[in-house]
């Protein structure tokens, strides 16, 4: 059918500056709400800990170090008494020590024909309390492998101090962990050489953390039988959140790992922060929505005479709503594409500075999603309501 | 309308009326007494009335073509578009149905309307000229019955005459039924059969 003088008659009842408008604060709410949305995705890993290789609900507790206990050691170890009476607390759901290493350990890395060394130390926990890949975090007497978990502060200290200050490159927790170095333990006259990878990070433990199989058998084998009694604790909770614990710690002159309870505070932030984004950025779309809704309906009751005339000599609803349709459609279209465009360009601001650091899907995927289902749902929703607008004007 | 005011019909309160393809029927009525609606309830815009209308034709594509396959419709308000041409209003028509070329569609116009008239805008045509543009528009589709709503109110016998030819010519062509409805009995057309609604 041909349709150019139809488009003619209707091309006049549209209101360009309305369209414009709508244009406008669709693109506004719409980029806002998917830059929130794939924010929320890209940095809720970060936040919620999940590179944590610790189990979440836990801390790490030490004894408050005093100038009393400076000079006399025995203060910063736990006692019978004190463990108990810390496991029979409700808001405690299991106590685990920390076991040291009673021997000499050095790491000896190669870089670029130089052998740097050093002298440093071992700790280990229960296996159960960490989250590392099982085939990652194994000890076996025979083989010459020793996975290493380090401080997370570690790597940011170099990242973010050293790198940063000597022009050097970064490094991402996935690049670590190929490097390799070897690790010299020695002691009882024995020594002996092992091939070391870091498997995993923390943010919670300040300590350089070997397989518990290991550090059992490495202290009966270099040890010097020295005493066992702990310094530091891992403490589950059943509810980290519980306001009992910063008092009875506070009270018994303890000192606990405050990042679990401050990085669920951030979490918590982020999280109302984006929700406050996305409800504003929602109440801009709709706002849009219901603004071209009214703009059409203002365009159907202005032209009713001309779409009552053309129905009366034999266009069909279908026929009249076509060109609307078209329009509405095409303009909605190119307003997502251009929100879209916006928001993965906006993305990738940030994406630049965090992929080099962290794990990140450099897609975008999320946009791209929300995007196309905003088409997926508006484009026919305006289909249907423009149709109904002006079958109705026929009554 | 009162029982009285309809009581010498021959149309409404009777059980049955029927309209044969092929016939010419002509309407008289004084003004207000339903002219128009009779012809809206046939053509379906207007459903405010007792009783049924069938359409007994064989119509394949049903109840969606009605109005540019079976039925024309010349309107009493002419349903004309001011801000086209006298030339686009026809068109506009026919490219719904694609029924006369451009030619024939200049000729017809041309045998009714100065050739100066044909490319202005409707709105500034006067009444009599607007009206001999919807009659030509009513021509442009396959149609079983023609229905025409004071055609002439507004032209001389002599232009009417033009118009009734051509209205004649068209439905006979193509073997349709021709309802015209007037104040008063107009000559100028063949009617087979006259009512008084």
């Amino acid at each position: 059918m041909n349709t150019h003088l139809l488009r003619k008659l209707q091309r006049k009842t549209l209101i360009p500056t309305q369209i414009a408008g709508y244009i406008a604060t669709l693109l506004v709410g719409l980029a806002i709400v998917l830059l929130s949305l794939q924010a929320y995705c890209d940095l809720r890993p970060l936040l919620t800990q999940q590179t944590d290789v610790f189990k979440a609900h836990t801390v790490t507790v030490s004894k408050n170090v005093t100038m009393f206990k400076t000079a006399n050691k025995e203060g910063i170890y736990f006692d019978d008494k004190e463990l108990t009476s810390l496991n029979e607390q409700p808001f405690v759901k299991e106590v685990a020590h920390f076991t040291s290493a009673q021997f000499n350990t050095e790491a000896a890395v190669s870089f670029g024909g130089q052998t740097l060394r050093t002298d440093f130390f071992f700790e280990s926990v229960p296996d159960e309390y960490l989250d590392v890949e099982s085939s990652d975090w194994h000890w076996d007497s025979t083989a010459n492998y020793l996975p290493l978990v380090i401080p997370e502060d570690y790597l940011n200290l170099y990242n973010f101090g050293f790198a940063e200050s000597q022009s050097m490159p970064v490094v991402s927790e996935a690049m670590l962990s190929q490097i390799t170095f070897n690790v010299v333990v020695s002691g009882n006259g024995k020594q002996r050489v092992y091939d070391s990878r870091i498997v995993g990070l923390s943010s919670k433990i300040n300590s350089i953390l070997v397989p518990n199989d290991f550090l059992q058998w490495a202290n009966a084998e270099f040890g010097n039988s020295g005493d066992k009694r702990s310094s530091r604790l891992l403490v589950e909770f059943t509810d980290a959140s519980d306001e009992r614990i910063p008092s009875y710690f506070e009270g018994h002159g303890l000192n606990l790992s405050q990042n679990e309870l401050e990085s669920s505070k951030i979490a918590f932030l982020f999280r109302v922060g984006i929700m406050f984004l996305i409800a504003i950025a929602t109440i801009i779309i709709i706002l849009s929505i219901a603004f071209i809704v009214m703009s059409l309906n203002l365009i159907v009751q202005r032209n009713r005479n001309l779409f009552v005339n053309l129905y009366k000599i034999g266009y069909t609803p279908r026929q009249i709503a076509r060109f609307y349709q078209t329009v509405i459609g095409i303009v909605t279209l190119c307003s997502i594409a251009a929100a879209a465009t916006v928001a993965l360009m906006t993305r990738n601001l940030y994406v630049e500075k965090l992929a080099s650091l962290f794990d990140i899907d450099k897609g975008g995927s999320t946009i791209l999603a929300c995007a196309v289902i905003s088409a997926i749902v508006l484009v026919p929703l305006y289909n249907m309501l423009i149709l109904r607008m002006i079958k109705k004007s026929f009554r | 309308m009162s029982e009285p005011e309809v009581a010498g019909s021959d149309i409404y309160l009777r059980p049955e009326l029927r309209f044969e393809q092929g016939k010419k029927y002509m309407v008289c009525a004084k003004s207000g007494h339903g002219k128009s609606s009779l012809l809206n309830f046939i053509y379906g815009i207007n459903k405010e009335y007792e009783g049924t209308i069938e359409m007994l034709s064989e119509n394949e594509e049903g109840q969606k073509s009605l109005g540019t396959h079976i039925l024309s419709y010349m309107f009493q308000d002419l349903c004309l578009f001011p801000e086209l041409t006298a030339i686009e209003n026809v068109q506009l028509k026919n490219d719904l149905t694609n029924f006369k070329s451009d030619s024939e569609i200049e000729k017809m116009l041309t045998a009714l309307l100065p050739a100066e008239k044909r490319h202005q805008p409707v709105a500034s045509l006067s009444l009599g000229q607007q009206q001999r543009v919807a009659a030509v528009r009513a021509l442009c589709q396959p149609m079983q019955f023609l229905m025409m709503d004071e055609p002439f109110s507004h032209l001389d016998k002599e232009t009417a005459q033009k118009v009734a030819d051509m209205v004649v010519a068209e439905v006979d062509r193509q073997g349709a039924g021709l309802i015209v409805t007037a104040l008063d009995p107009i000559e100028m057309l063949p009617f087979d059969i006259k009512l008084n609604l």
